[in-house]
């Protein structure tokens, strides 16, 4: 074993030597609670990084460690230049929510417990990332979900959290056991666990078997991706979470599915197997983009808006999935990136706003602008960002996303009709920002100042959207190594 | 030492401590919780005795001494082996911790006295279960079994419901063990013999239908569905330590007897499978269904125990039916967790009611807030029978998933289906209950009134519910010398 290898294993080591100490300190203040689950997150940020040389020359990492060797089960964790994306991702988001909950009320009860849980869910979504074996795998894609169900049954708001929160687990689990089987199938099959074994062998699966496999696993995402119809748990749970919760739900779990699609039915099959779906995933993106935006359109909750619109961004992430074409799934991973830090911006937004409106309903609020000129500029800035606009990233992601869908053999209508659907994207981000930040102001008493803990974070993350957007370069670039490990070298 | 020492020893320390604590304990006038912790000795030295008898095995296996009474005719024949001394050393360690229990759980209960007597009985009669290798002494023991724990069950007679729930299961019990006594005339007629080894070697269609007879007494004894209506009223209305040592133990050991018995009569693998499987899809469906519109605590563990029994027979169906070794350790593993999570349920459930004086599910609101601890427990066990990873449910839920995938027909895929079916909505039954606890108080019960002091919740009953829910995590995040253990013995149910 070669001396790096051994830091792998850290990314998620040190959440759980993180949880246990929360545990441990139950009379630690909130700072002290945030400091711990801060410095933890943030090493579990550095490792990639200093891995990042390792990954350069190797093009994989991989740690084994033996667990249950009567059933070939072992625990080993794989980084790849495909899962270095998502873990960057979703370590960076619960960074950016956890330093955003200290300007929030939400952990001030049991703040122990809260950011223990918040490293938890951190670390399903990093272990689901990472884990080379498929019970491995599993394990962390269910903690993923408890963490969250705890997080939205501890501190979420009203006594109808309950209810939403067993509706989230139970539709989203029915997810994971359509997940489960076909990583049973698998298993059984090949008599072994290790997802790196499985990918060499998968294509030799007969093909009635390859189709049922693609079939149920594409279906099982999809429903974490939330696309419609299987979307109902999303605005619900989305509502109902204190808002850093959200900020996680919808920018980083959410594209835990896209990352399940792409690690498991794409890189397992060959490309002919999985050509069947293309249409579909086509066209479950296309509906899920319009519905989405439909709703959002409609809805007067103003954190229903930004979670419906996640339904709708999904919509583009499947939609270039489909397109099996490498412009097309390039766009996706970048459009996972892009959306995280777009709708981060846009629920932190929400968040201050309603923080200090005291209202959610977007007819009772208007005129912000004059009064939080900080505040209104990261808002135009995520408003403009999600309808696609130059040079912010999503215009990036898009780009690859359309290009691939004409490049696809499928009808070009389709694309059209994608592209025409995206100007509801457009339409609904504009009346979120038109109606709360231009007019009279409205409600009377507004405080004078915004949290400055708020408004910190969010005009770094507006900044990073810019950025990113300027420079998406070396993003393309793993994007495209990811895609090359498990393609080969297609175009 | 000689070999029937050794196969006999175990359940002469569990009669013999059984009258000698009775009559010690008498004489001495002892406190509840002194003769608890007589219960507890006599257990561990059964269970010294269990492990020593279970690394003798291989020795005892080729030797004809360890058959005690071969040579007198219709002498009483004992055949230890590995599977059921598995079985019976899981068995001791739950009756150690229920004992340890009743400690607390029994102090305002006059009548103690007699009640650690019975436990011992009843845990004796299933030791000779399985260690007895012929019919006649198995319908005997069958029956003491069953006399055994109807007393334990009307133990708390002051209840109406207590009664009639131990009046039913005698009834019904009694039932099962005349079909066996009907079993027992086929076979006896056909062959001759009692001697399930000697029967092995002329099986016909007399013993064939003796072994219909013997399963369909153990279905009975097991709780499979249709014949499953005294579960709910037996583990709803017993002593809820009793509960646990039947729901957890007693009556799902009864479906590892079956195939070595069935088998060694005639029954081919494939029949057993097929009735195991269809009729585990029966059990999963009910139990799981009707649990979901329980208002009684005790009486939704019922329910979800019926459905566990479902997914025992599918895992063991699995096995017989396609051959698969990976169905037999999926049950026995099952078997295992299901035993240490159940009797935690069961034994958390008494907690509840003891401190409360309620069996009413919404009683448990406000639980997490005064006994924290308790609640805890409760929760892994409820997480853990959902299935939730590294969790113990989940390692067998995984063994079963790909058991039935391994076999891979439509017969197994459907039944499969019916699994996946269950667990959902078991999900849907044991997380509302889990959240229960944590929500506030509404109605009135002994949690609502805040400014009351919490009830402080004796160490002889947190004790074993603490272990237990360690065991539970441990055997979650480390199943592997577990399974090892069950591989071995799994062999055993083949003849």
């Amino acid at each position: 074993m070669k001396s790096y290898e051994i830091l792998l294993p850290g990314i998620t080591v040190l959440p759980i030597i993180g949880v246990v100490v929360l545990l441990i300190w139950r009379k630690a203040t909130k700072k002290q609670a945030a400091t711990i689950g801060i410095l933890c997150e943030a090493f579990a940020l550095i490792i990639p990084i200093i891995l990042l040389a390792a990954l350069r020359r190797e093009g994989s990492i991989l740690f084994t460690l033996p667990w249950i060797p009567n059933m070939q089960i072992s625990f080993s964790l794989e980084l790849s230049w495909l899962s270095l994306i998502f873990l960057l991702t979703e370590v960076l988001v619960t960074l950016t929510a956890m330093i955003y909950s200290l300007g929030e009320t939400t952990g001030e009860k049991y703040s122990n417990y809260y950011y223990a849980l918040l490293l938890l869910f951190s670390l399903g979504m990093s272990g689901t990332t990472l884990a080379d074996d498929v019970f491995l795998f599993y394990i962390f894609w269910e903690l993923m979900l408890i963490a969250s169900v705890l997080l939205i049954l501890i501190w979420g708001h009203g006594e109808i959290r309950f209810k939403v929160a067993l509706k989230y687990f139970i539709v989203t689990h029915l997810g994971s056991l359509m997940v489960l089987v076909s990583l049973i199938t698998l298993y059984v099959n090949f008599g072994t666990a290790s997802l790196s074994a499985l990918i060499l062998q998968a294509s030799t699966l007969p093909v009635n078997m390859q189709v049922f496999l693609i079939l149920f696993f594409i279906i099982g995402f999809s429903v974490k991706m939330a696309i419609f119809p299987l979307h109902i748990w999303l605005p619900d749970a989305h509502t109902v979470a204190p808002m850093p919760v959200t900020i996680i739900l919808a920018a980083a779990m959410l594209s835990m599915g896209t990352y399940g699609i792409l690690r498991f039915p794409f890189a397992l099959f060959p490309l002919e197997s999985i050509q069947p779906f293309a249409l579909w995933m086509m066209l479950a993106g296309l509906i899920s983009e319009v519905y989405g935006a439909l709703i959002a359109l409609a809805e007067k909750d103003i954190k229903r808006i930004i979670a419906y619109s996640s339904v709708s961004q999904m919509g583009y992430i499947l939609f270039g999935l489909g397109t099996l074409t490498a412009r097309g799934m390039q766009g996706s991973i970048l459009h996972v990136v892009y959306h995280a830090i777009v709708k981060a911006l846009l629920f932190m937004v929400v968040g201050i706003v309603i923080s200090m409106t005291g209202e959610r309903d977007i007819r009772k609020i208007s005129g912000l602008g004059s009064k939080f000129p900080i505040l209104c500029v990261c808002a135009a800035i995520g408003v403009l960002g999600i309808s696609g606009m130059p040079p912010l990233g999503i215009f990036n992601s898009e780009w690859l996303i359309f290009g691939g869908g004409f490049d696809s053999g499928v009808s070009i209508v389709l694309t059209v009709m994608t592209l025409i659907g995206s100007l509801l994207t457009v339409v609904y981000a504009l009346r979120f920002f038109g109606l709360i930040f231009i007019g009279e102001p409205k409600p009377e008493a507004l405080p004078v100042k915004t949290t400055r803990a708020l408004i910190i974070p969010t005009v770094a993350v507006a900044v990073f959207l810019i950025v990113e957007g300027l420079a998406p370069a070396p993003l393309m670039s793993w994007a495209i190594r990811g895609l090359t490990s498990i393609f080969g070298s297609f175009q | 030492m000689s070999g029937l020492f050794i196969a006999v020893l175990p359940v002469s320390i569990l009669i013999g401590g059984a009258f000698l604590i009775y009559l010690v304990s008498r004489f001495f006038q002892l406190s509840n919780r002194f003769e608890s912790l007589l219960t507890v000795l006599v257990l561990i030295g059964t269970l010294v005795a269990l492990i020593f008898l279970y690394n003798q095995i291989p020795d005892l296996a080729g030797r004809p001494d360890a058959f005690f009474g071969l040579s007198t005719p219709g002498g009483i024949l004992w055949k230890p082996n590995a599977l059921g001394v598995f079985i019976l050393i899981i068995a001791t360690v739950i009756g150690i911790l229920i004992s340890v229990f009743s400690g607390e759980y029994l102090s305002r209960d006059p009548r103690y006295l007699v009640y650690y007597p019975l436990v011992l009985l009843t845990l004796a009669g299933l030791m000779s279960m399985f260690l007895s290798n012929d019919l006649f002494n198995l319908f005997l023991l069958t029956e003491m079994t069953t006399i055994a724990a109807s007393s334990l069950i009307a133990f708390q007679y002051q209840h109406e419901n207590a009664i009639k729930a131990s009046f039913k299961y005698l009834i019904m019990s009694s039932l099962g063990t005349m079909i066996m006594l009907l079993g027992i005339y086929f076979v006896y007629r056909s062959t001759g013999e009692m001697h399930l080894d000697r029967v092995l070697a002329s099986p016909d269609n007399f013993t064939r239908i003796g072994a219909a007879c013997f399963l369909m007494g153990f279905s009975l004894k097991a709780g499979v569905v249709p014949l499953h209506t005294w579960v709910p009223d037996v583990y709803g209305n017993a002593p809820s330590a009793v509960s646990g040592l039947l729901a957890g133990v007693l009556s799902k050991s009864m479906l590892f007897i079956v195939p070595v018995i069935c088998l060694r009569l005639g029954m081919t693998r494939v029949e057993l499978g097929t009735y195991l499987m269809v009729f585990a899809c029966f059990n999963m469906l009910v139990g799981s269904i009707r649990m979901l519109k329980q208002h009684l605590l005790r009486r939704f563990l019922s329910f979800s125990s019926i459905a566990q029994t479902g997914y025992l027979m599918f895992g063991l169906g699995i096995g017989f039916y396609y051959n698969l070794d990976q169905g037999l350790s999926a049950g026995l593993y099952l078997f295992l967790v299901i035993a240490v999570m159940k009797c935690l349920a069961f034994l958390s459930a008494g907690i509840f009611q003891f401190y409360s004086g309620s069996q009413d599910i919404e009683s448990l609101r406000g639980a997490g807030n005064r006994m924290p601890i308790t609640a805890f427990c409760f929760s892994v066990a409820l997480a853990g029978l959902a299935g939730i990873p590294l969790l113990a449910g989940f390692t067998g839920k995984w063994m079963i998933f790909s058991a039935s995938l391994a076999a891979g027909d439509l017969f197994s895929v459907i039944c499969l289906g019916i699994f996946m079916v269950s667990t959902l909505i078991g999900l849907a039954g044991y997380l509302p209950i889990l959240v229960k606890q944590y929500q506030p108080p509404t109605k009135a019960g002994i949690f609502l009134n805040p400014a009351e002091r919490a009830p402080r919740v004796s160490r002889w009953m947190l004790a074993p519910v603490t272990l237990l829910a360690i065991l539970v995590l441990f055997i979650g995040i480390f199943p592997a010398p577990w399974i090892n253990l069950v591989e071995q013995v799994m062999g055993w149910m083949l003849i």
